[in-house]
């Protein structure tokens, strides 16, 4: 089957086309450098990552976190419970009323 | 200068686009390696200049860096984005040369002094003869053919690009073939064609 006039034409044409695709303008070292250049010079700095985020991602997050404040709340109130003459007199009571108004409703079964 | 290759099929260039914009190096010159050679080629092709299209392509890559912050996941590819810029750079020094503020001598490129096959020689005649011919085509023809049969772009990709319909890209390179084979049939013998029936 012999080719249209057409189909050779196309042919052709695609021939060129393929010559251009194999013969691209290859950039020059120069303008490589210059386009990283700006690129170093405008990219905006990596994210400060703020302490208490850092803490967190160290020390494996907020579950430990708050296991860890749990743990401190208890030593506290162990420390509080079996340190030796912690119960105080009315005296003493008196005086946390008077620094903590707020206990005393706390203290009054202790009179 | 001396850069690592980077792989085009390894990250996507949004990815590589959104590290940059995180501060990531590898990602700058991951984007610099893989995007400059398109928009030179891309600018060439649409200039006929080679210096012309290198501050071209220096200008749109400055352009890509200054977005990226703002740049939005899921718009455009920054390749398409890119031939756009690139397109509306070109038009502009086009029409600026044209006004007679910057002059837009073709410079020749040098002649290829290396002992080549008759062939490869032929293949550079021809794509010379090619961008020559480019060069009369009308704007819009001419960026819809050079984004079609030599970057390779599908017809939805390119009226992206252009921002037009697919049915307008098909007229526009259908109207640019013809011209160019046109222009380019007188040439055929000169350019190592000979018809066999």
């Amino acid at each position: 089957m012999s080719m249209s006039d057409e189909d050779r034409a196309a042919l052709r044409l695609e021939s060129y086309f393929e010559a251009a695709r194999a013969h691209p303008p290859v950039p020059s070292a120069a303008l490589m450098a210059s386009v990283l250049r700006a690129a170093e010079t405008m990219q905006p700095a990596p994210p400060r990552v703020p302490l208490a985020a850092r803490l967190r991602a160290a020390s494996g997050g907020w579950p430990v976190l708050a296991g860890l404040a749990a743990a401190a709340a208890a030593l506290g109130v162990w420390i509080g419970a079996a340190l030796p003459g912690a119960n105080g007199g009315a005296t003493e009571a008196a005086y946390l009323v008077d620094v903590a108004p707020e206990l005393a409703f706390v203290l009054a079964g202790d009179f | 200068m001396d850069m690592p290759r980077d792989d085009p099929d390894a990250t996507p260039e949004e990815a590589l686009l959104a590290a940059f914009a995180a501060g990531d190096r590898a990602a700058a010159r991951a984007l610099t390696q893989r995007l400059t050679p398109r928009v030179l080629a891309h600018a060439y092709r649409l200039l006929g200049n080679r210096a012309e299209a290198e501050e071209v392509a220096q200008e749109a890559m400055l352009r890509l860096w200054r977005q990226a912050p703002e740049w939005r996941a899921g718009e455009a590819k920054p390749s398409t984005w890119l031939y756009r810029v690139t397109a509306n750079l070109c038009i502009d020094r086009r029409r600026r040369a044209r006004a007679g503020e910057v002059p837009l001598d073709a410079v020749p490129e040098p002649p290829d002094t290396s002992p080549a096959a008759i062939e490869r020689m032929q293949a550079r005649a021809r794509a010379e003869a090619l961008q020559a011919a480019l060069g009369d085509l009308p704007e819009r023809q001419r960026e819809a053919v050079v984004l079609r049969h030599i970057e390779g772009l599908s017809n939805p990709e390119i009226a992206a690009i252009m921002g037009t319909s697919i049915e307008a890209v098909e007229g526009l390179t259908a109207r640019g073939r013809r011209a160019l084979a046109a222009a380019l049939g007188h040439r055929k013998e000169e350019l190592g064609h000979v018809d066999e029936r």
